[in-house]
């Protein structure tokens, strides 16, 4: 009887065996992944030279992993036992805490907030030193800083790294803007900040940059359709219900048009084209560019922001500007500072260096 | 290819089992030498043509041990092989470490030849040294067929990692060999326990290794979870794939001899040795201690052989001075365990903590990139390094860890196996065991899996030997 049992445990084994198996073979390849947001490896193709070499079975195996299927279930079990079986306490470095997916950003990269300094203070060298600008410093806390250590994570040392920009950045006025976020303002499911929660935040850069701060009654609060699964969705694999995206509307920002310099073309401020592609967090001034101009053609007067900025400032940033009649959003990351000048006629206009923590402490691709 | 690799799991393993299990029975050797070739072309194509080359020399000295009339003759064939197969593995294996070493003491700058190691190459190497011996002994038969001898040779499931089989001990099921459901399913079984072991112990203590590497905030509790996570590292690393080799060769109707026996339960560094890399031990003992002279010499020529075995099992495992002193460090132990009697009669408890404590500084030694890090490795490990007790950062991978620890603790004692046993014996619970068990293998398969597909895999530390 027993060996009866055995000989059916067995079958049922190499039957689950054969049927991935199979599917690996004769299942149709994927494009892409949409929870990891990034393209899946093809079908290398064999030559002669890449069998010699070896580079086939190299691409191949890279094929193999990504063009697995079930790819993403497959994931998620292997989140699910990494984390709740063998309790580990993250997986692939992000970790859970209370219900919210978080980064492990640890410890303080000095040599990287040095190097971030260091480009921040060749920008202020090159364009501002002369212009008379105001300008206002603003390091963006990620939800770590507050879900890190009450939950038994290593965090970094934000003290530290807030002492050092606003030692080193002297001709910037240091704005700290911990105290105007919680972790709840935050998505669940990615790295960035909700934009319906940053009226405290906008606030406080208002005052700091001399103009009137956003009012809730200004806005009109609308909820998207489409489910948004952060980035860090992807990264965990674990199972996360999908969230929704809010834009904070008005008349003002309708009348708004934002230039993108790389395809000289407009847009609105609320991109929704972005919203059926791999981010739709891209909906905020159609998410990382290098260089965009709001131009606001209601503004009381005829003021100019000029804001350096990571993926953050897309959403902060429609909050900044009904002051403003032009605002300026560089990033960096995608345009070497020594060329900003070739785009941007610097005049004295308010700056505003608003970089999150998470790329302050992790600094290598400002240029 | 490695065995814990989706290409193998599911591209390559079916196909050849597809293929094997339809093949007539005169063919199943030509279907498992010619996919035994694909493996291991795949991973270093080039030295396909070294591996082709290696299975004609042993196969042609085999031939003409087998076919010389007079004993200086088959001396000479064997005296052939040994001397080109071990030039060969000179050549690539130890050639830079010579001349590295020679352009150290002298002063010179020889150039290093810089040559790519061909996967497994200590390992059928010594299989094929010996095949040659033990024709040359009187021990084995010679092997006519080339095919047979090529499969042998080339076999992929113990092609690159062990355990290292003896023809003696494969020659009648290379001819003639019996297959069964049974046997299928209890080499999957053995398959799966051995790929558990590697993905989901082995690859996650390499994890933490990785880690504290990385980490700017060593402590010396860091340095012993490092060391010890290193310890259950090889060891979960290197008899998981043991395991898959054994649970393979049954698939395919071979019967591997075992290679692990829970080494860390030993009570002496001699133990240890009996129930670590077995077929490596085993190997040296027939074919370098007992042809010196073993331990029925005098005092004198027994230390100089003890010396020179295990300076050997040092080199065998790498082309560097700390594996040589790592080798020569269990000579000493072994020496200091036949002199010091008391060692004996110490408690069991004290003896196991001895050789754990043991092994492990051997085992640093072994991992560290050069015998200046190993110094500095020990040296933290014993709060000589200036580092604090503790960080931040080792309390919370000590915490992320300690199940891991915990299980893989359990998994290097008899403990699981055995209650595994107990309850297949029993009249009530071996039902449950027998429907359990295909449960936790489905398990097993579906968790490593989502590890490979994660891309979180390491690859197997014995390739490099």
């Amino acid at each position: 009887m027993n060996k009866k049992i055995r000989a059916i445990g067995a079958a049922c084994l190499v039957a689950v065996w054969a049927g991935l198996t199979a599917l690996t073979w004769f299942g149709p390849d994927q494009a892409e992944s949409v929870s990891e947001r990034r393209p899946l490896e093809q079908w290398p193709g064999i030559t002669g030279e890449s069998l010699w070499s070896g580079s086939f079975m190299e691409d191949f195996g890279d094929y193999s992993l990504d063009q697995y299927p079930l790819r993403d279930p497959f994931r998620q079990i292997k989140s699910l036992f990494h984390y709740y079986a063998l309790q580990q306490k993250d997986n692939n470095g992000i970790y859970i805490a209370d219900g919210y997916a978080v980064k492990m950003e640890y410890p303080l990269n000095t040599t990287s907030v040095n190097y971030a300094i260091g480009r921040f203070q060749h920008i202020y060298d090159t364009y501002l030193k002369d212009s008379g600008s105001k300008v206002v410093f603003a390091p963006v806390p990620d939800k770590g800083c507050y879900l890190a250590e009450e939950n038994g994570y290593l965090s970094m040392d934000y003290k530290k790294m807030f002492t050092m920009l606003r030692e080193n950045l002297p001709w910037a006025e240091f704005v700290d803007i911990t105290d105007c976020l919680e972790g709840t303002d935050y998505y669940r499911t990615d790295t960035h900040w909700r934009q319906e929660r940053l009226l405290d935040v906008a606030g406080k850069l208002s005052e700091a940059l001399g103009v009137t701060a956003p009012r809730a009654e200004d806005f009109t609060v609308t909820q998207l359709d489409t489910p948004f699964y952060g980035v860090y969705y992807g990264q965990a694999a674990l199972p996360m219900n999908p969230e929704r995206i809010y834009l904070m509307e008005s008349p003002l920002l309708k009348d708004c048009r934002v230039f993108d310099h790389e395809t000289g073309q407009y847009t609105p401020v609320y991109n929704l084209d972005k919203l059926s592609g791999r981010d739709p967090y891209e909906v905020y001034l159609s998410g990382t560019r290098a260089l965009l101009t709001v131009e606001n053609p209601n503004a009381p007067t005829d003021r100019e922001l000029v804001v350096f900025r990571d993926s953050f400032g897309s959403s902060l940033v429609p909050l900044l500007v009904q002051d403003y009649a032009k605002v300026t959003l560089v990033d960096i990351r995608y345009v070497a500072s020594d060329f900003v000048g070739q785009f941007v006629d610097f005049h004295g206009q308010d700056v505003l260096f608003l970089y999150s923590t998470l790329v302050l402490n992790s600094s290598s691709t400002l240029k | 290819m490695l065995f814990s690799s989706i290409p193998f799991l599911y591209y390559f393993l079916p196909a050849v089992l597809i293929v094997y299990f339809l093949a007539p029975k005169a063919l199943k050797n030509t279907v498992l030498l010619v996919f035994s070739l694909v493996f291991y072309g795949w991973g270093e194509p080039k030295y396909l043509f070294l591996m082709i080359g290696s299975i004609l020399l042993f196969y042609l000295c085999g031939l003409a041990i087998g076919l010389s009339k007079t004993r200086p003759w088959q001396k000479f064939w064997l005296i052939v092989s040994v001397v080109v197969s071990l030039t060969l593995l000179g050549i690539f294996k130890y050639a830079d470490f010579f001349v590295e070493s020679f352009n150290a003491v002298t002063g010179l700058s020889i150039p290093l030849l810089r040559l790519a190691l061909p996967v497994g190459i200590s390992f059928y190497t010594f299989q094929c040294l010996s095949y040659t011996i033990d024709v040359y002994r009187g021990n084995a038969q010679v092997q006519k067929n080339p095919i047979s001898f090529g499969t042998y040779v080339s076999l992929f499931p113990q092609l690159i990692a062990g355990p290292i089989v003896r023809y003696v001990d494969v020659a009648r099921e290379l001819e003639n060999r019996t297959h069964s459901w049974d046997q299928v399913a209890l080499g999957l079984r053995r398959f799966l326990i051995g790929l558990a072991k590697k993905v989901i112990l082995a690859d996650n203590f390499a994890l933490l290794m990785k880690l504290f590497r990385e980490s700017g905030e060593q402590s010396v509790l860091f340095y012993w979870m490092y060391a010890i996570a290193f310890m259950l590292n090889i060891y979960f690393d290197f008899s998981g794939y043991s395991c898959m080799a054994i649970g393979l060769g049954k698939v395919f109707g071979f019967h591997f001899i075992e290679n692990f026996d829970y080494p860390y339960m030993s009570k002496s560094i001699g133990e240890f040795w009996r129930r670590w890399h077995m077929s490596l031990g085993s190997w040296f003992r027939d074919y370098v201690y007992i042809p010196l002279g073993g331990n029925r010499v005098k005092t004198g020529r027994w230390v100089f052989n003890t010396l020179v075995v295990w300076m050997l099992t040092g080199l065998w495992h790498g082309a560097s001075w700390n594996f040589v002193l790592w080798g020569l460090l269990y000579a000493v132990f072994l020496m200091i365990e036949k002199w010091v009697p008391f060692l004996k009669k110490m408690p069991d408890v004290l003896r196991r903590f001895y050789v754990l404590l043991v092994v492990m500084l051997g085992f640093v030694l072994f991992n560290a990139a050069d015998i200046a890090q190993a110094g500095s490795d020990i040296a933290c490990l014993f709060g000589f390094g200036g580092l604090p007790l503790t960080s931040p950062e080792t309390l919370y991978y000590l915490r992320s860890y300690a199940l891991l620890f915990a299980l893989g603790f359990v998994g290097a004692t008899p403990l699981v196996r055995n209650t595994v046993n107990r309850l297949s014996a029993g009249e009530k619970t071996c039902k449950v065991v027998s429907i359990l068990e295909p449960v936790v293998l489905i398990l097993l398969l579906l968790v490593c899996t989502g590890y490979l597909v994660d891309g979180s895999f390491s690859p197997f530390l014995y390739f490099r030997f």
